[in-house]
């Protein structure tokens, strides 16, 4: 529970972050845009008393209505997670650049990303589909993309999808099994 | 010969091929599907990245050999395009994707508490783990506080699950080098540590055992004596397991030196747990950013400097010592009190997010939860260390042989269901 | 589209049988009839890889135009057996015949395919507490060609399927499937998920379904008992190799 490391995000990024770094549990939350990232990034790695040295995950997210890459992070010098939200990404043609020049190890993870949710890394040298056969055409994990049994019902309305068994073959079609909640 | 399949016009080279057929490069005369090039070593379309282009262009006296998906290490399916000049590896591609199941499109469809058995699979040999990082996200989201007991009991159990997977490693990485005793002894070990586990969770090995608030059933009776009596041996067993392969000349020699990372390159390779602490930086999840009861317990990080797979091996040992000390003291200072909070059967968190990261054995595992108020998650990335460590194998192959190819993987302890996802 | 018989094809019937619904020209045959118990129509995957240019090399070889394994068998070089004693003698089973499925049965080899959690508990019921040295299967051969059983263990996804599926056909006959865990019996927990196929029996013949996730080692033991017992009854899918889903398409 470190309050004092988002006054000093605070102070240190004014003018770049999108609205006050919020502290909760044990995580501080910064967001910021795509074209800061370099910036702020490249400042919380190197400067010594931010020293963020370590980053623990990239993930891309869709909100439905726009892109988010998360970055977390970890310094010696905090006792908090640091999560970094890059917003704004269009859901056309998402693109913000890479951080592999800070991390090589973050080749992979943007792999992911980019296989996953179609969000371009400028300069990432490698950007290719990592799970997802080379010929595939979706992105699996956008909201846009539903699974077979037409998901995001919610299951306590009582009809449950995810578990919905077939029905057998001779049934009469339209038959609805309704399960105990 | 009466036969019912028509006649085949003979071609020769350098006519048309006939549709969907193409001929191979290597023999004129031979004509294969189109669909099949997409499995040949060398993807039969340009290069779409930069890396692609520099990896697929060879150079002189080197060649392409693919170790395909099916391979006799253990580790998984997982293809590698190795290029090779003469014995030495030049440069690696890993191919992923050939367990690739989809986890977190399934877990954004389904409940709360459906997490937990989707999430279990990803590194089976060490499910509390896979467990234990997305409850603690979610207990994150909703606030709930978990009981002391619960948290003893998931230690307990986590730690014996570790032990179970260094067992493994050991035996796996002892494999990989050839030697095939100590994989027999290991699975003797795991087997007895997964029928208590068994015992405990219902379960040998993708537990379902966690839940959102606590633990799902507490300890009973079986559970305690298997664990006795087991404890009794089990330093014995594991310095038998040991003293196979650290005295033995060939195991050391072979392993010492072989694919080292300094502690720079382990850091900006995202590398963490035993590969990351046996180059010597002392990062320990349960230490650096303590979770659980782990600040009242008294355990060492072992740590060593030369970063090569024989630390990493020594390091993975230690540990396992480490783990016998943490589960005496969880059975010394067990509390009673409930093993699940209290908490509706339909969950439904408030808007937000949380990350929680915990020690696997393979490294730092980690889950960042964003919940959208309904009763599905909204967002679940899973963080598996195993994924960083093999890309961090690309870089420590090149100018090793191919026999130490496998070597270097296996003392990297990646599980490919981790990395897959 | 007429009831197929289940076991008996003789080779008029087969000539009488339209072809599968694959080839041009062919109209797709309905899958499911309502109140019917027939089987349905296998998805015939082709089994060439490449072809010689010239018809006549490898020996006259195989009709590159393979479609149908069964239809194979029904001619002159597809009932050519090696692995039995004789051409004829197969129609009446002999001592020879027992001793040589006695000798199948008792050392069946199984191919390295671990793929996922399952073959955690394959290894385990391969090592010291769960021997299946007993039954002679011990080698788990790393080259497929070396191997009896393919023992396909975890969750078989869309991009894996092929190479599985080229694994199998590399592996010589006699040759049997066993299916172990749930994802690979019908897709198990990840049934629903973009990636899995869902089920092996979906790409190749399966002749032992060993349903858990993960079965215990117990369970693949007599999984690999009820094989033993198909080796010996000659039950298995061997003799007649039909490629496709076992399953309705409306499920």
């Amino acid at each position: 529970m470190d309050r004092a490391l988002a006054r000093r995000l605070d102070a240190r990024f004014e003018g770049v972050l999108h609205g006050p770094a919020k502290q909760r549990h044990d995580q501080t939350e910064v967001r910021i845009g795509a074209g800061d990232v370099q910036q702020v990034l490249t400042a919380l790695h190197d400067e010594p008393e931010l020293n963020f040295t370590m980053l623990a995950d990239l993930a891309g997210v869709d909100t439905g209505t726009e892109m988010q890459v998360v970055y977390h992070l970890w310094s010696s010098s905090t006792s908090d997670w640091l999560r970094v939200i890059v917003e704004g990404l269009s859901r056309d043609d998402p693109r913000i650049p890479s951080v592999t020049y800070l991390w090589p190890g973050a080749e992979w993870m943007e792999r992911e990303t980019y296989d996953m949710f179609g969000i371009t890394f400028e300069g990432n040298r490698d950007l290719r589909r990592i799970y997802m056969p080379p010929d595939y055409t979706s992105f699996p994990l956008r909201k846009d993309f539903y699974l077979p049994d037409d998901a995001a019902r919610s299951p306590g309305a009582g009809v449950r999808h995810v578990e919905r068994t077939h029905s057998p073959v001779d049934a009469a079609p339209g038959v609805l099994r309704r399960t105990g909640a | 010969m009466a036969t019912q399949t028509p006649p085949r016009p003979a071609k020769p080279a350098g006519a048309a091929t006939p549709e969907g057929t193409h001929r191979s490069e290597d023999d004129p005369n031979v004509l294969l599907q189109d669909d099949y090039a997409f499995y040949e070593p060398i993807p039969p379309y340009p290069p779409r990245t930069e890396r692609e282009a520099e990896f697929y262009t060879l150079g002189d006296g080197e060649m392409f050999l693919n170790m395909g998906p099916q391979h006799p290490s253990t580790h998984g399916v997982l293809r590698v395009v190795l290029k090779l000049d003469g014995e030495r590896v030049v440069d690696i591609d890993p191919v992923l994707g050939y367990l690739h199941r989809g986890v977190e499109k399934l877990v954004e469809n389904a409940d709360y508490h459906q997490t937990i058995s989707q999430v279990d699979p990803l590194e089976y040999i060490s499910s509390l783990f896979c467990e234990w990082a997305p409850v603690t996200a979610y207990e994150k989201l909703l606030d709930v506080e978990v009981p002391r007991r619960a948290e003893y009991i998931r230690v307990l159990s986590g730690e014996l699950n570790r032990i179970a997977s260094h067992a493994l490693f050991l035996g796996w990485f002892a494999l990989d080098l050839g030697g095939l005793t100590p994989i027999l002894w290991s699975f003797i070990e795991r087997d007895e540590i997964v029928e208590m586990l068994a015992a405990l969770t219902g379960q040998r090995m993708l537990f379902n055992y966690f839940r959102i608030g606590g633990v799902n059933g507490d300890l009973n009776h079986e559970f305690m004596s298997r664990l006795g009596d087991w404890m009794s041996r089990a330093v014995g067993q594991l310095e038998a397991g040991m003293g196979l392969l650290n005295e033995n000349e060939i195991f050391v020699r072979r392993a010492s030196g072989l694919g080292i990372v300094d502690s720079e390159t382990a850091l900006r390779f995202c590398m963490t747990g035993a590969n990351l602490r046996a180059t010597g930086v002392p990062f320990d999840v349960r230490r650096a950013h303590p979770y659980s009861i782990y600040p009242e317990i008294e355990f060492d990080i072992p740590t060593r400097t030369e970063g090569d797979s024989l630390a990493r091996y020594l390091v993975r040992m230690e540990e396992v010592k480490q783990s016998l000390r943490i589960i005496d003291q969880c059975l010394e200072q067990m509390p009673d009190g409930p093993i699940m909070a209290k908490l509706p059967r339909l969950l439904r968190p408030r808007p937000g997010r949380a990350w929680a990261a915990v020690e696997g054995p393979r490294g730092m595992y980690g889950a960042y939860a964003i919940s959208d108020g309904t009763d599905q998650p909204f967002r679940l990335k899973i963080h598996d260390p195993s994924f960083i460590h093999l890309q961090a194998v690309g870089a420590l192959l090149p100018g090793n042989l191919l026999a130490d190819t496998m070597a270097i993987m296996a003392s990297l302890d990646p599980i490919m269901g981790g990395v897959d996802k | 589209m007429t009831d197929r018989p289940a076991h008996d094809p003789t080779a008029e019937q087969r000539a009488a049988e339209p072809m599968a619904s694959d080839q041009s020209g062919n109209a797709p045959a309905a899958l499911v009839v309502p109140g019917s118990t027939a089987v349905t129509e296998p998805i015939v995957l082709r089994n060439e890889l490449w072809a010689p240019a010239d018809p006549n090399a490898y020996e006259g070889g195989r009709p590159a135009e393979i479609t149908h394994l069964a239809e194979f068998a029904a001619t002159e070089a597809g009932r050519r057996d090696d692995a039995r004693w004789s051409g004829i003698l197969e129609v009446i089973p002999t001592k020879a015949d027992y001793v040589l499925d006695l000798l199948r049965a008792n050392s069946l080899w199984p191919l390295l395919s671990g793929l996922a959690c399952c073959a955690i508990e394959m290894m385990s019921f391969a090592t010291s507490k769960n021997d299946i040295d007993r039954w002679g299967a011990f080698p788990f051969r790393a080259s497929p060609r070396q191997a009896d059983v393919l023992i396909v263990a975890g969750t078989l996804t869309t991009k894996m399927a092929g190479p599985l599926l080229r694994l199998w056909e590399q592996m010589p006959e006699p040759k049997w499937c066993v299916a172990m865990g749930d994802c690979t019996c019908s897709g198990g927990r990840y049934k629903r998920s973009y990636s899995t196929v869902e089920g092996i029996d979906r790409i190749m013949p399966v002749d032992v379904y060993v349903p858990g996730c993960p079965p215990r080692p117990e369970g693949l033991i007599f999984g690999m008992m009820k094989l033993q017992q198909l080796v010996k009854d000659r039950r298995g899918h061997w003799p007649e190799r039909a490629i496709g889903p076992t399953v309705p398409a409306g499920v």
